[in-house]
């Protein structure tokens, strides 16, 4: 067991140095530089040679990528170009907002996909059917930042029951201020929440076909018990597994909804930077991701091993 | 099931219903504005990004600055004195005017800036290049020796973009070109710097111990007074979350609003509509360096020849109100109108393009333009001329980058033959960054040499103007660039909001109804 597990967080290592490798070379590769966002556009070539010079980025790549590297092995992400600040902090202040509206948006994706997707699956084949496969592909289909400019428009510019956009921190506003996250939370659930929903449906009626349903309905269980107890629990299994890809993925790739309801989430930091060329925040982001996803890979690995002791690491 | 689902109904209502609850007015006296995007560094001397000036304007301070007809009046300047044939400048500063920090301004203060901003300053070296001294010649005075006068020195000191801001000689004398640092954002503006939260907002706070000047606040000039306790700079990059969130009550005031948005937006009662004074202007550079286009002036004539700027204009930025299709480089009503030259602006005559063309000896070559995405004005201009050009038999390929690319492709002669980007309105030529040699597409002939050395080198306004009148003349017959039109560009504001700056947003002297 011990030998599995420093085996595979050995390759995990190997993993994360491949990645930081790759992460600084692609970056350094696109061309530009941050110096003339800094500057402004009529900065003069000599002025913009010397700024390049005092912030070490006329330096040869591979020195850059040694002292990054040496500096982030020690936690030290580095400083960001453009806001003069940490880079860990930078990240730490996006990731309050991201997880945040992930989480927010996981809980309508629930609320909705869930109970929709039973619906649909247990009057399957009917008009009821047809009409919430229906919606769901819509809600599916119409762009994010559609949806996200109406709802601005009507619940905060028309009814003003909402504010617009922004989100100030709760730990400086209280859990009041989650209220900012409510518009962009129903943006980015609609798409996600179809998905769910159309997983459930699928995944029930599958489930639905299964013996063990059949001997439960001839047993005499009441119909809603049978969805509920037997169709429903192993259904969900299916789905419980697209709600982790799904989270990752509002963590990060929320950058639209982001930028129509101007949150400082990580996804509209992170294409902000690679925009001005902020250099060691695009490294930092990329690689507290990179990292994130080995551990959950590691563990999950691990999780395997423990639970079934047969899987061996070829 | 069907109690399930009501459950959960209940309980997502019973969420709605709280963070509504929670619902909270703006704290009082805080003016919160919308801007397009996020600034970079505040340190306005060495950075010339718009964002930048006009966050950096309320903390930072000029010795003059310009009225709403953008002639020079004094700031912290009380007074100058010219000797020597203007090559002595000797000002004499206000007195009483503190910093941030609770010092007093002094020569020091503004000798050290002076000289930073000569090293380091963005246009630092259009007036300290020619500098062979600057020294405190009293407590409140500065001597400024040139060794040939600079008929443009009092508007090279009247703006904070890329100018001579006033800092405190212990941090302008250890600043390098690389920009300042938060701590050291201390100038003697009427609001003091206070936090800057990445991606979230730059907040600035009444400063106490500001003395307005007497005259009567006039586009940037005069006294400036403080009414918010305090203004926020949002970032709100999505132009359609600016303009709700001021009908929304959630931003005072919002800024670059898209042009197809004006005419509803003029009739909305739930905003007013801002148009600047000074208009932008877009640029398509030649290359004078290398390539097809270096020192073919013919067919650079041939190329403008055929284009229709009010086209261009009109797809790019929409309501008839926002653009005019103007020849003169500088616009008119100010004191450089000009319409030297101007026959060539935008003849739109194809037939007569392809001969020009042909006499140049072209022969349908490609000719790479360089343009960005990241401003959709310079795109839609672009695909505009690409056309038009067709239509002659020009043949021109375009090359779509995002802008930090094309800043750093632009530096290099062999990527390009033409290149898009706009410029900001400036009361005096000298600024312009076509008369620059060193700037991309290296214009710098005899004949622009010589006219360039007149401008800058005569103090004199009626033979400075001639000397425009032939260098516009020049720019229509040698087209080192060419002029699309001017853009005025707009903001929206709440309707309560008074005293707004026609300048362009600065939020002295503005308060509520």
């Amino acid at each position: 067991m011990w030998a599995f597990a420093l085996k595979r967080a050995g390759a995990t290592l190997v993993t994360l140095w491949a990645a930081s490798v790759i992460i600084f070379a692609f970056i350094h590769v696109i061309p530009g530089d941050p110096i003339y966002v800094l500057l402004g556009d009529t900065a003069t070539a000599d002025q913009a040679d010397r700024l390049r010079t005092e912030l070490g980025l006329d330096e040869p790549i591979v020195l850059q990528y040694l002292q990054w590297a040496g500096r982030a092995l020690s936690g030290d992400l580095g400083r960001s170009i453009f806001f003069q600040a940490p880079v860990a902090a930078v990240i730490a202040d996006g990731a309050e907002t991201s997880i945040l509206l992930a989480t927010m948006t996981m809980v309508w994706v629930v609320l909705i996909g869930v109970p929709i997707g039973t619906v649909a699956a247990m009057r399957h084949g009917t008009w009821l059917d047809q009409g919430l496969s229906g919606v769901a592909m819509l809600m599916a289909s119409v762009p994010t930042f559609w949806v996200g400019l109406y709802l601005i428009l009507i619940f905060a510019a028309t009814l003003g029951w909402l504010p617009s956009s922004g989100y100030p921190s709760i730990f400086e506003g209280g859990l009041g201020n989650l209220r900012y996250l409510l518009l962009p939370s129903l943006t980015l659930a609609a798409p996600n929440a179809a998905l769910i929903l159309r997983l459930t449906r699928a995944s029930m009626l599958d489930v639905a076909r299964e013996d063990y349903v059949r001997t439960a309905r001839a047993k005499g269980i009441r119909p809603w018990q049978v969805v509920t107890r037997h169709i429903l629990r192993n259904a969900l299994l299916t789905v419980v597994s697209a709600f982790g890809f799904t989270f990752a993925a509002l963590m990060s790739e929320a950058v639209v909804t982001e930028t129509v309801f101007a949150l400082p989430g990580i996804g509209r930091l992170v294409v902000q930077s690679i925009l001005r060329r902020d250099y060691p925040v695009i490294q930092g982001i990329i690689l507290v991701i990179v990292v994130l996803y080995l551990v959950i890979n590691l563990l999950v690995d691990l999780a395997y091993r423990f639970l079934d002791p047969r899987v061996e690491l070829q | 099931m069907k109690s399930a689902i009501g459950l959960l109904a209940r309980g997502a209502a019973a969420i709605v219903t709280t963070l509504f609850l929670n619902a909270q007015a703006n704290a009082a006296g805080t003016l919160r504005e919308a801007t397009i995007g996020e600034p970079p560094p505040l340190d306005v001397m060495v950075t010339t990004a718009d964002v930048a000036t006009a966050i950096g304007r309320h903390m930072f301070e000029t010795l003059y600055a310009w009225d709403s007809s953008y002639k020079s009046q004094p700031l912290l300047a009380d007074s100058e004195r010219l000797e020597d044939g203007g090559k002595t400048i000797v000002i004499k500063l206000r007195e009483g005017v503190q910093f941030h920090n609770g010092k007093e301004m002094t020569a020091k203060d503004v000798v050290a800036s002076m000289e930073r901003w000569g090293k380091f300053g963005a246009r630092g070296k259009l007036l300290m290049a020619s500098a062979t001294s600057v020294e405190a010649t009293g407590k409140y005075e500065v001597t400024l020796k040139l060794s040939s006068p600079n008929g443009a020195w009092k508007n090279l000191v009247s703006d904070v973009n890329g100018g001579l801001a006033i800092y405190p000689e212990e941090i302008a004398s250890k600043a390098t070109g690389q920009p300042i640092e938060q701590k050291d954002y201390v100038g003697t503006g009427p609001y003091k710097f206070k936090e800057w939260r990445p991606n979230r907002y730059v907040e600035l706070e009444k400063f106490a111990g500001y003395k307005p000047r007497k005259e009567k606040g006039d586009g940037f000039a005069g006294a400036r007074v403080a009414n918010f306790d305090a203004i926020r700079f949002i970032p709100v990059p999505d132009v359609g979350t600016r303009v709700s969130g001021v009908q929304a009550g959630d931003y005072d005031y919002a800024e670059m609003i898209s042009g197809d948005l004006y005419d509803t937006l003029s009739k909305d009662k739930s905003v007013q509509v801002q148009r600047t004074n000074a208009p932008i202007f877009g640029l398509f550079f030649m290359n004078s360096k290398e390539g097809i286009l270096k020192d073919n002036y013919k067919l650079r004539r041939a190329i403008q020849t055929a284009l229709d700027k009010s086209q261009a204009l009109r797809v790019s930025f929409g309501s008839k109100d926002l653009w005019k299709a103007e020849g003169s480089i500088v616009p008119k009503d100010t004191p450089w109108y000009s319409t030297a030259g101007i026959d060539g602006y935008s003849p739109h005559d194809p037939k007569k393009a392809k001969e020009m063309a042909k006499e140049a000896g072209y022969t349908g070559q490609p000719i790479r333009l360089l343009v960005s995405t990241n401003y959709q004005a310079h795109y839609d201009q672009a695909a505009v001329f690409t056309r038009q050009l067709a239509d002659a038999g020009i043949n021109v390929q375009m090359n779509v980058v995002d802008w930090a690319t094309l800043i750093k492709m632009r530096g290099q002669p062999e990527q390009w033959d033409i290149f898009v980007t706009h410029h900001s309105f400036f009361p005096d030529p000298i600024l312009f960054t076509f008369l620059n040699a060193s700037y991309a597409g290296w214009w710098d002939t005899a004949e622009i040499k010589a006219l360039r050395a007149e401008l800058v080198n005569s103090s004199d306004q009626a033979a400075r103007k001639a000397t425009w009148d032939k260098i516009q003349a020049l720019i229509y017959e040698q087209v080192p660039v060419m002029k699309v039109g001017d853009a005025y560009t707009y903001d929206i504001a709440s309707p309560k909001l008074k005293g707004l700056n026609p300048n362009g947003p600065a939020f002295w002297n503005v308060s509520n109804k």
